[in-house]
């Protein structure tokens, strides 16, 4: 919203040492943010008032002409302007060199230099409304007219600005900081806050009093009915005749442009003129239009009402509207019709100042998305008592526009009146609220200055809200808190240490292991974290899940095609993999999330809720080239292998259970959890099994569900677990094993194996006579090659071997003879050939 | 045979002082003292002679090995002892290897930093689900029926489950303050608590605007607390978050969940509240709502607002982190560019 400073003056004397910088901070500070300040005056600078002595011919161009302008500093200036209006003796207004202008009404503002202008140097130049941002005080006549000031009292040289009487300053507001303050709403509104921060007296507003010239009542049956007074509290009409459409007088038209609204007629003029000084809004009708006496009802089912703007609505009984006997003629609160409106013969209307329910006209407002200053205002709930303000400013400014108006009717129809909210607030409870003890005269003062009354009795403390403050905005001892303590002034509230007993220390291990995840993967894993939507492309669920079933759905989707709330991270993920492929063949991501599934519904906080399952996943991605597939493999395995152990939880294991839908048909695992809770015994084996718990995949994505994501060339690993069902533990459980005494050996073999043989089964030959006694340590994998050297169908497995003891040196025999024993079960077993 | 052993000798000491490394030294010891160093040769014909100069020589030789062993050493200490034995044209301005190029998410970054401030002033973290109800996202917020955030056109609720009473219409959070009851529903007071997580809201987007956002809430609700404690508890966090002492101030400012309720703005780090461009040359930034919990809030979660109050504070995260590091669109957070996110290691 934007105010002007000089119409608050209208209410309000501001002590002259109040600096705007100050103004704006303290109105910041205790009531609405203010964003901006404009003075005026700064885009009028270098312009002056003209006076066209003399008119010479261009001697180069037709169109072009020379005036001679005295611009008050003594000499005559030569300005070659193209002015279609310009006539010996006008005044004008005439932007001089270093002004900021829009060339021809167009572009960016510029600045303007002295130049010849075919041929003739021209000094500064005349001004067309357009050129100077004043199109909408100067409508243009033709397209090369000029401003003329002629009828303007400025004397010539004065600057622009202060000519025209726009040495304003322009106070922009931010909505939003207003929206539970509807008396905020209009000048009036802001002065009277501005006097209550800085104890100011406010200027009264003279009710309006009729003259007896301007009254007759002629019409004795003028009435307003209201219907629906739950709707409508109040109306107020007048039925005014007299009147004309011309335009109204230019200081009015200048402070309505000033904050943002367009000049059009007097009688509109005046409307808009009272909504802006008061925040409440008021209708003009043609009363030649108007069929019989108004009334304020629901409407018909499915009438139609051809709205002020052109837009033509079908009507529901819900909407209120203002009807005459007829039909409906305006959408209450909202916008008039056009069957009604102010036309160029008007002579009479009937004034509307109404009080609509707040909600009523937004529902309206929003059902037929129509949105005006008048809807915005009702909206946030109007107090029926400022119709009288509203009134005397209008009936005033009607009076001094046209001195021949006569009010021929007049009703007043208030049946519904404010009740003024009352609180009541003990005095200790306050003091505690505050932190601070003020006292019963600090504590009136402030809020006598907002315009509460206050009683006490002992500890309690009675309060009358006023009335614009009694519509909802203030109902409860804490808005009284806020009242008190912003007008004493936040910062004169001294900073309080905060004092906290300790209840020992926190300990939240289910909410720390995705913290322990993320890190162990972007820092010991190498990975990057990435964050995308909850909302999925309807592309990726065709390519990654093949089908959004179990997908909960948005209503109102960003846009038509992610319509459905993700219950995997995959596909999201996919996508950045296909991004990133563009800039980088190699890389790892991956995201913490919430998955959201479209079932098994449990209200675990209110019985009352249905919420759907919602589980924390963790997904990451492993981009690479399609030729190191087995490293890329390792790669993604080892960091889930590992995770366990660095994130301290129960362990995890892989096997093939049930193949995901996205995966490769060879290259998938399932990741499983040992379920300790469901330990049993297996009778054929006689040992101890662990039930597994599937809580996640690790696969490579599929050739097809790739290049449906766009995937060319690289091959890509995914996982994604199921947070929610690992077990963190409760603290470390590493254990600690001596270190060797004695000498341990690596010792590297490699073998040729057929290619089916899995490193699984060359682990249990080779380990199959470990035991505590044996020189064997360990058997682990150095890598795998398959190549050139390679027969087909074979591939080359190289393994190292720890060999030592505990309780001795061995000797080299020993090493070989252990060596050779796993070599030669090895080619036993599996039909290894030593390399 | 003599004059072998001089040659040997002389050759020898001349090999150990110029010996400028100890890789080297150990060839030229290999050299003279080894099995098939110069002095084995000789010590190898020494059964050949005579008595008298096999002794003579055989002194002689072990005199020779002595002496070198003595230098070898003395050499050896000599070259320990110089500065560096490694070519003065070792270039040091080679760069080093990169440890593993991980990153978090600047925002998860910025989250932790608050989770560990939070934390060490004995703040609980607590987390709930994306998808919640009207229940909580506003009817236990004191949203009045009529709010408009409550509209599709605002919140995203999910079809299917946009019907019937508060309980039952879903959506995705549009923020996290009905967290907030969720918790005070399921702990016993007082609660000292922060509720990091994603909310989101139906806008749309464009480089200060997004449609999902990171917030970040901390409540207080305890039977004695005022807004100028909250004050002080915001401005120890980010000063402790940022590193530096950090203005912050409080204005009035309106939110249906609190009462009184405040727009925390903290001085711009950009311009050291000089005022430019990212403070929109006012010199501060607004960073938060906050406000005391409003009692119809404090109600839902089943406590006697004239017995209990407290301190909220809602930090949007995505600002913040946007201040950190001064990016200026706030929709590369969730573009998933690796561009973007590996500055952030």
């Amino acid at each position: 919203m934007k105010l002007s400073l000089s119409w608050i003056k209208d209410y309000i004397d501001l002590p002259g040492d109040l600096t705007l910088s100050k103004l704006a901070y303290d109105l910041t500070m205790s009531t609405v943010e203010v964003e901006g300040m404009v003075e005026l005056r700064n885009s009028f600078e270098k312009m002056v008032v003209g006076f066209v002595k003399e008119i010479l011919p261009h001697p180069n161009a037709d169109k072009l002409i020379i005036c001679m302008v005295d611009v008050g500093d003594g000499d005559l200036k030569e300005i070659v302007c193209g002015g279609s209006n310009v006539v010996q003796g006008m005044k004008v207004a005439v932007a001089r060199p270093g002004a900021m202008i829009k060339w021809h009404g167009e572009g960016d503002l510029i600045e303007l230099k002295k130049a010849k202008v075919r041929g003739v140097e021209s000094y500064g130049m005349i001004c067309a409304s357009t050129e100077i941002g004043l199109e909408e005080l100067f409508p243009l006549e033709d397209e090369d007219s000029i401003i003329d000031l002629s009828d303007f009292e400025a004397e010539v040289g004065k600057n622009l600005a202060a000519a025209l009487g726009l040495d304003d300053v322009i106070l922009e507001i931010d909505n939003k900081s207003l929206t539970n303050r509807p008396d905020l709403w209009g000048h009036y509104g802001i002065a009277r806050e501005i006097a209550a921060i800085y104890d100011l007296p406010l200027k009264e507003v003279t009710p309006y009093l009729p003259h007896p010239s301007h009254s007759s009542n002629s019409k004795d049956d003028f009435k307003i009915v209201i219907d629906d007074s739950q709707r409508c509290p109040r109306y107020l009409g007048v039925d005014i005749e007299g009147l004309s459409v011309k335009p109204a007088p230019f200081w009015m038209q200048s402070r309505i442009w000033r904050v943002g609204m367009r000049p059009i007629n007097a009688i509109v003029d005046v409307t808009n003129y009272v909504m802006l000084a008061t925040g409440q809004p008021t209708h003009a009708f043609d009363s030649d239009l108007i069929k019989g006496h108004i009334s304020i009802c629901r409407a018909g089912d499915s009438e139609k009402l051809l709205l002020l703007n052109g837009k033509e609505l079908n009507l529901s009984t819900e909407d209120l509207v203002i009807a005459d006997e007829e039909e409906a003629v305006a959408l209450a609160g909202v916008m008039g019709g056009a069957k009604d409106s102010i036309l160029p013969e008007t002579n009479k209307v009937i004034l509307e100042i109404a009080n609509f329910d707040a909600l009523s006209v937004r529902r309206t407002a929003m059902r037929h998305e129509v949105r005006t200053e008048s809807a915005t205002r009702f909206e946030k709930g109007i107090d029926p008592e400022r119709v009288d303000l509203a009134f005397a400013i209008a009936m005033q400014l009607f009076a001094d526009l046209f001195p021949d108006m006569i009010v021929t009717g007049f009703h007043d129809n208030y049946p519904s009146p404010l009740v003024r909210k009352e609180i009541d607030v003990s005095l200790d409870w306050l003091e505690k609220r505050l932190g601070k003890r003020l006292s019963n005269e600090r504590i009136t003062g402030l809020l006598s200055r907002l315009g509460f009354d206050i009683t006490f009795d002992a500890d309690n403390m009675h309060i009358t809200a006023p009335t614009w403050r009694s519509t909802g905005d203030v109902s409860i001892p804490d808005d009284i808190v806020e009242e008190v303590a912003r007008i004493h002034g936040l910062e004169n509230f001294e900073p309080k240490t905060i004092i906290s007993e300790f209840e020992g220390p926190v300990n939240q291990p289910f909410i720390d292991i995705d913290r322990k995840i993320r890190e162990y993967l972007a820092f010991r894993c190498g990975m990057t974290e990435i964050y995308t939507y909850p909302w999925v492309g309807d592309d990726y669920i065709k390519a990654i899940l093949t089908s959004s079933d179990g997908m909960l759905e948005l209503s109102a989707p960003p846009s038509p095609d992610e319509r459905f709330v993700r219950n995997s991270l995959l596909p999201n993920l996919c996508k950045a993999v296909a991004d990133n492929l563009r800039y980088f063949d190699e890389f790892s991501i991956f995201e913490s999330a919430q998955v959201i599934f479209d079932k098994d519904f449990t209200a675990p906080y209110d019985s009352r809720e249905k919420l759907p399952l919602q589980r924390r996943n963790v997904a990451g991605a492993f981009a690479g080239s399609q030729d190191d597939l087995t490293i890329l493999f390792r790669k993604a395995k080892g960091v889930l292998e590992s995770l366990s152990r660095f994130v301290h939880m129960e362990p995890l294991s892989f096997g093939n259970a049930e193949k995901p839908v996205w995966a490769d048909d060879v290259v998938w695992l399932n990741i499983f959890e040992e379920d300790r809770g469901t330990v049993h015994l297996c009778q054929d084996k006689g040992t101890v099994h662990l039930s597994l718990r599937k809580i996640g995949n690790l696969a490579l994505l599929s050739k097809k569900a790739a290049l449906d994501c766009g995937i060319k060339n690289a091959a890509v690993m995914l996982f994604e677990i199921d947070i929610d069902s690992l077990k963190p533990l409760a603290s470390r459980t590493n254990s600690f094993t001596h270190i060797p005494e004695y000498p341990m050996t690596d010792y590297d073999v490699s073998f040729l194996f057929d290619s089916e043989i899995t490193w699984e089964k060359i682990y249990e030959a080779a380990t199959a006579k470990m035991g505590p006694d044996s020189v064997l340590q360990s058997v682990s994998f150095v890598e795998e090659y398959t190549g050139r050297q390679i027969p087909e169908g074979k591939k080359s497995v190289t393994l190292r071997l720890v060999i030592g003891s505990l309780s001795k040196t061995l000797k080299s025999e020993e090493i070989e003879n252990c060596a050779n024993a796993i070599a030669k079960r090895l080619v036993k077993m599996l039909g290894a050939k030593p390399r | 045979m003599r004059e072998k052993l001089d040659a040997i000798l002389q050759t020898g000491e001349e090999k150990i002082r110029s010996s400028e490394t100890l890789a080297k030294l150990q060839d030229v010891k290999s050299l003279l003292l080894g099995k098939q160093g110069d002095l084995a040769d000789i010590l190898k014909e020494i059964p050949k002679l005579d008595g008298s100069m096999r002794a003579e020589i055989g002194r002689a030789a072990n005199e020779i090995k002595g002496r070198f062993t003595e230098l070898i050493e003395t050499r050896r200490e000599e070259i320990n002892l110089k500065a560096s034995e490694i070519s003065p044209d070792f270039d040091l301005t080679v760069p080093g290897i990169m440890p593993l190029g991980g990153a978090l998410h600047p925002i998860t970054q910025m989250c932790y930093d608050l989770n560990d401030t939070f934390r060490s002033m004995g703040f609980e973290i607590f987390e709930e689900s994306d998808v919640t109800s009207e229940l909580y996202a506003f009817d236990n917020l004191n949203f009045p029926p009529d709010h408009p955030a409550r509209e599709s056109m605002d919140t995203y609720w999910i079809a299917g489950h946009d019907k019937g009473l508060g309980g039952e219409r879903l959506c995705l959070r549009p923020h996290l303050t009905g967290a907030s009851v969720r918790y005070l529903q399921t702990h016993k007071p007082p609660y000292r608590f922060v509720y990091p997580g994603r909310a989101y809201r139906s806008e749309a987007t464009d480089a200060r605007h997004e449609r999902a956002f990171f917030q970040y809430e901390a409540l207080i609700v305890d039977r004695d607390f005022t807004f100028s404690s909250g004050k002080v508890m915001i401005k120890s966090v980010l000063s402790k978050v940022f590193g530096r002492d950090v203005p912050v101030r409080m204005r009035v400012g309106f939110f249906p969940f609190v009462e009184p309720g405040f727009e925390i703005d903290m001085g711009c780090l950009v311009c050291g509240g000089k005022g430019c461009s990212v403070c929109k040359y006012v010199g501060w930034i607004e960073i938060m709502p906050g406000g005391t919990p409003h009692p119809n809030v404090l109600r839902a979660a089943g406590l006697d607002p004239m017995e209990y109050t407290g301190f909220y504070v809602n930090i949007g995260l995505d600002r913040l982190v946007m201040m950190r590091y001064g990016i200026d669109d706030v929709r590369l957070f969730r573009s998933a560019d690796l561009r973007f996110l590996q500055q952030f290691k």
